[in-house]
């Protein structure tokens, strides 16, 4: 057991997302950068996918029996009786991953571990964790596989031009590629929001909702850029100029707040 | 009329859909290949993931005849099913729905009450439906800034649709009435109702 005796930020429990519900309205979830998630996790022996603690700000917990735990930076530390562990996320990165060996203890609702919040859904109660709760650890079978690589955080993002690309002139769609954009503060899991250029559009009808998936680059009425994260809505009215490549875009949530990005095909 | 498969990423691809598809049907044919992860089914779309990690699926020709196969079948094929979801017109938004479309609160409840409605689609929020068959004189634009928290449970219009909320969220919808016992969503089961089925609105005492 552990129990999270600070908190400061945003933290919940998150795994590799449970697939296979969209139809229904879930989105897949999931760790917003499995990529970081896999290292904590593969440190202690456990599934790159295993369930593990996401943390945006700063978060310490106390052993409540002796554990192995990690963070994504893939050192595994043994901890005994009370000791206390604490990680933050620095300059360099917007979230952190605490995994401890065997898996937190929660259960698979609708085949996955993770926290969907909006809909109260999953991970510990269905809610971000606060300073108090105790978390159970499973005993899942130790395994070993190699430490993934840390992702890069700086390079252009691989994006797939549409589909909405009829939707847009050519000189917008050339901008988009041009431009640097920032993290914006206002990023969270449903979407990742950019700072920078604008694009705005002449306003059309309200265009009927259509699927949507996470990596979709949405241009809203405001013209400023969201990529939808792992809990998006999965049907949405705004129109998609690009959607980011699946291995580029949990190393773009994982890029802080202010950071640079740009697009390119 | 091929319809013309776009690549959503390198994950998903969307295909278009003809008029008066049979959404369920598509749905359900998708579901059911193999390779397909997920699948969402929208009045004018049809979307479906796989894993990148294995390639671009071959067959997507077949996957496209599939689809557009399932979208001619008529549309009583499949069992769906009804809903009654007994409600109070007393939503926040009602007496301006009611100036907008130049009617009383009251008729405004009587004519959103008096239908059937058909889940044209499932998505937004888990087990959120997209209610088709509003009466055209409830036909309004959506709120022209959203609000920031929608109560759960809130009944609301917005263009050619009805739907419930069944969560909190944010949401720009023109909220008339309230389901005090809907379930939209439940954790164990998903989401209680699926594309095609009908839901029937009764009003139930306020």
């Amino acid at each position: 057991m552990i129990e999270i005796v600070s908190i400061a930020g945003f933290a919940t429990i998150q795994d590799g997302g449970r697939p296979g519900h969209m139809h229904e309205g879930v989105p897949k979830g999931g760790a917003l950068a499995p990529e970081l998630m896999s290292r904590a996790n593969v440190a202690v022996r456990n599934a790159p996918e295993e369930a593990a603690v996401e943390v945006v700000g700063a978060m310490s917990f106390v052993a409540r029996v002796p554990l192995t735990v990690a963070t994504d930076d893939g050192v595994a530390r043994a901890l005994a009786c009370n000791d206390r562990f604490s990680t933050a996320n620095g300059p360099e990165v917007r979230m952190r991953y605490i995994a401890v060996r065997g898996g937190i203890d929660v259960p698979a609702v609708l085949g996955g571990r993770g926290t969907l919040v909006v809909a109260r859904l999953g991970g510990h109660e269905g809610r971000p964790l606060r300073r108090g709760d105790v978390l159970r650890v499973r005993d899942a079978r130790p395994r070993d596989t190699s430490l993934p690589a840390f992702p890069d955080l700086v390079a252009p993002v691989r994006v797939i031009v549409g589909p909405d690309v009829d939707r847009f002139d050519r000189a917008t769609i050339e901008a988009f590629f041009a431009a640097s954009f920032t993290i914006d503060a206002g990023s969270d899991r449903v979407g990742i929001r950019l700072a920078g250029p604008r694009f705005v559009r002449e306003q059309e009808a309200d265009a009927p909702s259509a699927p949507m998936v996470s990596g979709a680059i949405q241009i809203p009425p405001s013209g400023q850029p969201i990529v939808l994260g792992p809990d998006h809505p999965t049907t949405g009215g705004y129109p998609v100029i690009a959607t980011v490549v699946r291995a580029h875009l949990g190393p773009l949530a994982a890029r802080p707040i202010g950071a640079s990005v740009r697009f390119r095909l | 009329m091929k319809p013309r498969l776009v690549p959503f990423g390198d994950a998903a691809y969307r295909l278009p859909l003809p008029p008066g598809a049979n959404g369920r049907a598509v749905l359900e044919a998708l579901r059911a290949v193999p390779r397909v992860v997920d699948a969402v089914v929208t009045e004018r779309h049809a979307l479906f993931t796989f894993d990148p990690q294995g390639g671009t699926p071959d067959g997507l020709e077949e996957l496209v005849e599939l689809a557009e196969q399932a979208a001619s079948v008529p549309a009583p094929a499949l069992a769906v099913r009804q809903h009654m979801v007994t409600v109070r017109y007393d939503g926040l938004d009602l007496e301006e729905v009611a100036r907008a479309t130049g009617m009383s609160s009251a008729d405004v409840a009587a004519r959103h009450a008096s239908r059937t409605y058909v889940v044209a689609a499932v998505g937004f929020l888990p087990g959120f439906a997209y209610l088709r068959e509003l009466d055209a004189k409830l036909v309004l634009p959506r709120r022209s800034t959203p609000r920031s928290r929608i109560p759960a449970r809130s009944v609301a219009i917005a263009g050619l649709y009805t739907g419930i909320y069944p969560f909190a969220s944010p949401g720009g919808w023109n909220i008339i009435a309230t389901a005090d016992a809907f379930e939209a969503f439940d954790v164990r089961s998903g989401a209680t109702m699926s594309l095609g089925d009908r839901v029937l609105f009764t009003r139930g005492p306020s």
